[in-house]
């Protein structure tokens, strides 16, 4: 290669904290090659000075934002409209093989992590900092992904020091990790689930009320038109000695948005979230916000709304009843897509979506990404509580979560009740406009006050 | 091409950069062009843009220049271009004159051009005729200029391969002056309407854009921005029925430029700022804005209109 794209590709590589800077150059230059070699292959005809410009053009623009990449491999590799289908098709395979196997060369140099090493806890207790409090999560890095995207993808993340109330898998003997797949296995909901307590059910409350009011762009007409609001009229003669100089017309009141909960109840999010303040969301929403309607994903969408609006204080027991079944894998892009194709009316652009999901999705990248760009088109707004979010540490970057992250209106953290009255306070005080999300949480700036994401 | 290693004036504009620019001049691109604009400028290669006409190809030339506050140079192409009319031509007149006035005196003059002499020769500076091409190369303001090379496809295959030499190395080759090389090395951008395929040691040394129709929303705003005095619902009625007439099949679908004219016609007519929804009427009294074949118009009957009245009241609802 002439010039020196060398120390662009490296130098990328560095800011992407990939440390094996050869294997990642000769990584990202042998897909390169093979994209360029798919492309021929479908008639496309890339000039053979082609992998030079792209390779020079990928030092420019670096690797960590596929968007960039897709435009700098176009500008260079194509020379003809007619060609941009072939590369539409070949390229999200080649994006795909080269973050898994950029991620692959940055856990490895890592060390045994996430995967289960023998010291794995150790390390990332260290990593944490200040993460004395035991009902902080311990993870908030990417999950370690191995696989090739053919959809029996397998996660694994650290989970030992899971909450109280969602260990449920101590006794598979995998004490350090346990394994999350696509293709996980379900149960009936758990019925002995015990519900929130006062204080927990006045968090909940809060938020669900925060969201329900809303103010909506439409107006409602106030109930008797544009009239002459004769209470108003009269207090405001009082300041004219009586004389009523100016005559007040009833306002109209803005409407209130819709509230469309989706709930993913794979195992990953019922081993680190409050159960009991899972369930009284999804019963609250159903019961308080205007015309909503709950859904519960991990492999398979089913809607629990009727379930959890008859549940009057027991909706684990409803949702039993109603032969619910949950703790699966989770794919949320496919939960999108099927909310989507069956219940399209669920959300509309006076509806703000929330998504409980901790984002480790292991279906589709793509998929995923169409499923939240719809919702985040169609919805008025899309509020994303993430149990994993109320770690110091965390960041949304795993794929999932890193995905995600650009459509949603409000990234949350939400592992128990307290972590919703956080969130309604924000919201109540800022709006879903402002600068609100789990950065902005006053407990995790405190706690990582030493270099954290303070805002 | 040798040029990558001489400094570029645009090496470190960054897409951000490029996009502040972009918003300055009020061109609406999308993330796929900043990256490939910026990628072009950075690295220093010419840039082809494609696509259909009226999508905003040329427009992107000129954005450039304003951006970056520098000159634009335009060379239309057309069939039968030359060389001469592009590069340089020797003002004939002049040398005649000056050959006329100093008799006898051309033959040991029109030597070697780099003998020295060269500064009494009549193949000298005063009798050069910049042409695009090489004004491109020779010009001495701050910064680079932008060479628009408008409509490559129309030029013969001859003057494209004339082209490869000045692309390749920013340089040419004038036999009685002397080689002319940029110290800098302007901003190229080709634009083809894609009327004939580009030769691929053409295409071989550009980055290439290819510019689609753009959606709805991108058009609203271009609306927006570029006719400010129509109102905002009235801009997406507006681009509520292009968008439709681009369903049907047209000999000429109109372009983002259509779609301007059209938008100023329509503000041009109505009395202020009125927001009244577009009508019927309104719509077909206009319609040669946007229709530009005598077919296409005889094709517009009562039973279109009324779907594209729909489409720019489903438009208006869209935005609201």
């Amino acid at each position: 290669m002439a010039g020196d794209p060398d120390s662009g590709i490296e130098r990328r590589a560095g800011e992407e904290s990939v440390p094996d800077f050869r294997a990642a150059r000769t990584h990202v230059l042998t897909e390169l090659f093979r994209l360029i070699r798919d492309l021929r292959r479908e008639n496309v005809d890339v000039p053979a000075s082609a992998s030079q410009d792209a390779a020079r053009a990928l030092a420019r623009v670096g690797l960590g934002d596929e968007r960039r990449v897709e435009a700098a491999l176009r500008a260079t590799l194509l020379s003809a409209a007619a060609d941009a289908a072939a590369f539409d098709e070949a390229f999200p395979e080649f994006w795909h093989r080269l973050r898994t196997g950029l991620d692959r060369i940055g856990t490895a140099e890592r060390g045994p992590t996430a995967a289960g090493g023998d010291d794995a806890d150790g390390d990332r207790e260290s990593a944490d900092g200040g993460a004395d409090d035991p009902d902080l999560l311990p993870d908030a890095d990417p999950p370690e992904m191995d696989g090739d995207g053919d959809g029996r993808v397998e996660v694994r993340i650290p989970t030992e020091r899971r909450r109280a109330s969602g260990d449920r898998a101590a006794a598979s003997g995998d004490a350090d990790a346990r394994r999350y797949s696509a293709v996980g296995g379900s149960e009936l909901v758990d019925a002995a689930t015990p519900a929130a307590s006062e204080a927990g059910r006045a968090a909940v409350d809060r938020f669900v009320d925060a969201l329900a009011t809303l103010p909506g762009r439409r107006r409602r007409r106030a109930p008797a038109g544009p009239a002459v609001d004769a209470r108003g009229a009269l207090r405001a003669s009082l300041e004219t000695g009586g004389v009523p100089v100016e005559l007040p017309r009833t306002e109209p009141t803005p409407s209130e948005l819709r509230c469309c909960l989706l709930v993913d109840v794979s195992g990953s999010v019922l081993d680190t979230i409050d159960r009991s303040a899972l369930l009284a969301l999804a019963e609250r929403t159903a019961s308080r916000a205007l015309d909503a309607r709950v859904f519960l994903f991990d492999t398979d969408l089913v809607e629990a709304t009727d379930a959890v609006e008859r549940a009057d204080g027991d909706p684990a027991g409803a949702l039993r009843a109603a032969s619910v079944e949950w703790g699966g894998g989770t794919r949320i892009g496919h939960a999108f897509e099927t909310l989507r194709r069956s219940a399209p009316n669920a959300v509309d652009r006076r509806t703000v979506v929330v998504v409980v999901s901790d984002g480790l999705d292991v279906g589709d990248p793509e998929t995923l990404e169409a499923g939240i760009t719809w919702l985040a088109d169609r919805a008025s707004a899309v509020v994303w509580l993430n149990p994993l979010a109320v770690s110091p540490a965390f960041e949304p970057s795993s794929r999932g979560m890193s995905t995600v992250a650009p459509y949603v209106e409000g990234l949350f953290g939400f592992a128990e009740a307290d972590d919703l009255a956080e969130a309604a306070r924000q919201i109540e005080t800022r709006g879903l406009g402002g600068s609100v999300g789990y950065q902005h949480d006053p407990r995790r700036t405190a706690s990582a006050a030493d270099g954290g994401d303070s805002a | 091409m040798s040029d990558r290693t001489a400094a570029r004036a645009f090496d470190s504009v960054t897409e951000a950069d490029l996009r502040e620019r972009f918003e300055r001049t009020d061109y609406v691109a999308d993330d796929r062009t900043v990256t490939t604009v910026s990628l072009a400028l950075q690295l220093g290669q010419p840039l082809l843009v494609e696509g259909p006409p009226g999508s905003g190809k040329t427009e992107l030339g000129k954005t450039l220049a304003a951006g970056f506050d520098t000159e634009l140079i335009r060379l239309q192409c057309y069939e039968g271009l030359t060389a001469e009319n592009a590069l340089y031509e020797w003002n004939y007149t002049k040398q005649l004159l000056a050959v006329q006035g100093e008799e006898g005196s051309v033959a040991g003059r029109s030597g070697s051009p780099s003998d020295g002499s060269r500064g009494s020769s009549v193949f000298g500076e005063e009798y050069l005729l910049e042409r695009p091409l090489l004004r491109a190369l020779r010009t001495d303001g701050d910064r680079p200029p932008v060479l628009l090379i408008d409509e490559i496809d129309r030029a013969d295959e001859a003057f494209e391969a004339f082209l490869l030499e000045v692309l390749s190395d920013f340089q040419v080759s004038i036999p009685e002056y002397g080689t002319v090389s940029a110290d800098r090395p302007p901003i190229v951008v080709l634009t083809s309407n894609r009327t004939r395929g580009l030769s691929d040691a053409l295409k071989r040394r550009c980055l290439y854009l290819h510019v689609e129709p753009p959606s709805f929303e991108t058009e609203h705003e271009i609306v927006r921005r570029k006719v400010p005095e129509l109102d905002a619902a009235v801009a997406a009625e507006v681009c509520g029925v292009v968008a439709a007439l681009r369903e049907e099949s047209f000999l000429k679908q109109p372009g983002v430029a259509e779609t301007l004219d059209w938008a100023r016609a329509v503000a041009r007519l109505r009395h202020e700022e009125s927001d009244e929804p577009l009508s019927t009427d309104e719509i077909e009294r206009t319609i040669g804005c946007l229709l530009k074949e005598a077919e296409d118009v005889s094709r517009v009957d009562a039973e279109l209109l009324d779907r594209l009245h729909d489409a720019a009241a489903n438009a208006a609802d869209g935005i609201e």
